[in-house]
């Protein structure tokens, strides 16, 4: 079993994959906070409120540096690994992950170093202007992988000429049921999951009686009403999907015919269907932590709880971890309910691996899983430290003035 | 249709040389520019801000060949998997380098990380250096021009490096320290005279392997890189070597392009169309926001920022 390189290249991506996803989702839901809060700051003209952002972007930027390392080895591992999928998808879902580069992440990291550097370099409308460019394009970036992804699960708009696979209905594509319903489940869990996030880390702060110019208490009202915003259409969004996890998809008949495509069904693992609802089991049961808790929260509020009730403190830093695993969870659903097909009704997982050497599949799986473990525990770690340690000696913290080292001290009388 | 694919894919390839030279380049020459902690800080600072910006296009360049040339893709990603891996390794580990390095306060923190932007930005050199081998040699590695034409990429890359430092790394006005500025203002004439060596031994070791198509139009190329080294290596130092360098890293994308071995690839037209109307409108964006980016971190590198 552990000399089959298709093991190793399914454990890499789907290991690789749970990472990113992880950092992803922060990223997606602090954009959209920051943005807000920035805007509140710059049209009030409020220093207070723009050390928060800076506090809160720091926090953002550290784990958006993770994200784009990740995202990279996403990016090229699908060539590398996953050639059969290329040779016969390759037009079609490659094309939403063309798109994606070039008009979302391209724009999203330049005008995040034009964010990170432009901070008292420049207007701070166009700073904002610039924030909102990384938000959007976060949003773009995630729309068109899941347009890519969303394929994989029901394939529409193609047709396949000499057993190669040509996009005939881009609109078909874009709007494809199985990548909309996806994204808005992924943009409105992701806000949940900055909510708590933002909710969470104002909490500790609030408990340990650190609270400079209220930043904290705003944090904590800000993060309950977005993840409680989002608690309901996540779940409606999520649970429209289940329909279409059973359906076969419309083009299901034309690679393949029913009897070859129940054969292949009939092979699938009993394993994987265990761990499927295993991840099932717990996004669901995380939702339903939350559903308890935070209209507990909602109810802490006009009573000043958010401000003074320890427990509550105490439990709501648990809940961004909780909302991190449910989002794992939710992938691992996904995926792997899809399976054994890479492309469903067309395409099996075996067919899509590129032809490798167990040796070279074991080298891949255990470099990139082996950087990425570590580089994720070192960026969870920073981020929990900076986290803690508060907004004085952040990552985006206003620079000492340029001679403070140089400076000799002055005795004055 | 195809001819705008390829030139979409060229011109991405090109700008990605050009902007992610300097900042490679530097990280390679830093153990060479850069003695004291606080001139590696400061080759950290300069390389920074650029590598944000160039590094996307790369990205974009992966993405548009798996979009619209899935059959380069398979020949040459999967067709040359141990080099890509070398690849993104370097990549990934510089990355985490760039990132990592300004986040913790300890001296040995910040010799780990900057070991890693050293062997990183190396290993993403020497690996492009074996890419073009292998496009030009039509997926083998030749056993003359190998080691040759990695010898005059990596030499390119630190040329474009050094011509980049010798600007970015003055220091900022009022403040002292210009050794490393001098130093890779020195490094520029030596660099471009061994490319100069380099490159017409790759040239002809190409053709005694045999194996390598040379062809009129990338003896072509190579010929303007030389001619634009010989510009570098004159007597009047780093001045020109900025655009010089520019040139030389613009032309690698354009040598494989002409001289590589890749079975032209059809771009499926719908796909064409999906990707032109889906990044059109976001073009002034990126336009405006690559311009923005390099006008701002023009400047000599500030003492102190977010990466170091």
């Amino acid at each position: 079993m552990f000399d089959d390189p298709l093991l190793w290249a399914r454990l890499q991506f789907a290991l690789t994959a749970g990472i990113h996803y992880t950092f992803v989702a922060l990223t997606l839901g602090m954009a959209a906070l920051i943005l807000v809060s920035q805007f509140s700051a710059v049209l009030r003209g409020d220093a207070a409120r723009l050390a928060a952002v800076r506090f809160w972007g720091g926090l953002y930027v550290v784990n958006y540096g993770m994200g784009v390392l990740s995202g990279l080895v996403m990016e090229l591992q699908l060539a590398l690994n996953w050639n059969g999928l290329n040779e016969v998808f390759g037009h079609v879902v490659s094309a939403p992950l063309a798109v994606e580069t070039v008009a979302a992440f391209f724009a999203e990291s330049t005008f995040l170093g034009l964010w990170i550097f432009g901070w008292d370099r420049m207007n701070r409308w166009l700073h904002l202007a610039c924030f909102g460019v990384v938000t959007l394009t976060a949003y773009l970036s995630a729309f068109w992988v899941l347009v890519s992804n969303g394929f994989l699960k029901n394939p529409v708009g193609f047709e396949m000429r000499g057993g190669v696979a040509v996009l005939t209905d881009p609109v078909a594509l874009v709007t494809n049921p199985s990548a909309l319903l996806a994204f808005g489940h992924v943009a409105t869990s992701t806000l949940l999951v900055g909510g708590l996030v933002t909710a969470g880390v104002s909490a500790y702060h609030l408990r340990r009686g650190s609270d400079p110019e209220g930043m904290f208490r705003r944090g904590v009202r800000r993060g309950v009403l977005a993840a409680s915003v989002a608690l309901l259409p996540t779940a409606a969004a999520g649970g429209a999907q289940y329909p279409l996890l059973f359906d076969p998809p419309a083009s299901s008949g034309t690679t393949l015919d029913a009897a070859e495509i129940e054969r292949i069904e009939a092979a699938g693992s009993g394993l994987v269907r265990v761990l499927a609802e295993t991840g099932n089991a717990v996004m669901a049961l995380v939702w339903t932590v939350f559903f308890l808790v935070l209209p507990l929260a909602l109810l802490a509020w006009p009573l000043r709880g958010l401000d003074r009730w320890r427990w509550l403190q105490w439990l709501m830093p648990v809940l961004p971890v909780l909302a991190l695993l449910a989002g794992v969870g939710g992938w691992v659903y996904r995926e792997l309910n899809r399976q054994p097909w890479t492309v469903r009704h067309h395409l099996t997982t075996a067919q899509a691996v590129t032809e490798l050497s167990p040796g070279l599949a074991l080298l891949s799986f255990v470099l990139f899983t082996g950087v990425f473990v570590v580089l994720a525990g070192i960026t969870g770690w920073l981020l929990v430290r900076f986290a803690r340690r508060g907004p004085a000696g952040g990552p985006l913290a206003p620079a000492p003035p340029p001679d403070s080292g140089a400076a000799v001290p002055v005795h004055s009388y | 249709m195809e001819l705008v694919a390829v030139v979409l894919l060229v011109g991405l390839l090109a700008g990605y040389s050009v902007l992610a030279g300097c900042d490679i380049g530097l990280g390679m020459l830093s153990p060479y520019v850069a003695r004291t902690p606080e001139e590696r800080r400061r080759v950290v600072s300069a390389a920074a801000p650029y590598f944000l910006g160039s590094e996307v296009w790369l990205v974009a360049a992966v993405g548009v060949t798996a979009g619209l040339f899935p059959q380069i893709e398979g020949e040459v990603v999967a067709g040359q998997w141990p080099l890509f891996v070398l690849l993104l390794a370097g990549w990934l580990v510089r990355d985490a380098g760039l990132w990592l390095r300004g986040r913790v306060a300890a001296a040995a923190w910040h010799a780990v990380w900057d070991t890693a932007v050293v062997a990183g930005s190396w290993a993403v050199a020497l690996a492009w250096g074996l890419v073009l081998a292998a496009l030009l040699g039509g997926g083998a590695l030749p056993l003359l021009f190998t080691p040759l034409c990695v010898a005059a990429v990596a030499l390119l890359f630190l040329l474009r490096g050094a011509a980049f430092g010798a600007e970015r790394l003055v220091p900022v006005a009022g403040r002292t320290g210009a050794e490393s500025a001098e130093a890779a203002a020195r490094a520029t004439r030596v660099l471009a005279r061994a490319g100069l060596v380099v490159l017409p031994v790759a040239a002809a070791a190409a053709w005694l392997d045999g194996g390598v198509r040379a062809g009129a139009p990338a003896l072509a190329v190579a010929a303007a890189v030389t001619a634009v080294l010989a510009v570098t290596a004159g007597v009047s130092g780093p001045r020109w070597s900025r655009p010089t360098s520019a040139a030389a890293m613009a032309s690698l994308p354009v040598l494989a392009a002409v001289g590589g071995q890749v079975s032209a690839a059809v771009a499926d037209p719908r796909s064409l169309v999906l990707v032109a109307v889906a990044t059109a409108p976001m073009v002034p964006v990126l336009a405006v926001g690559q311009v923005w980016l390099y006008r701002m971190v023009r400047r000599p590198a500030p003492e102190s920022g977010f990466f170091a």
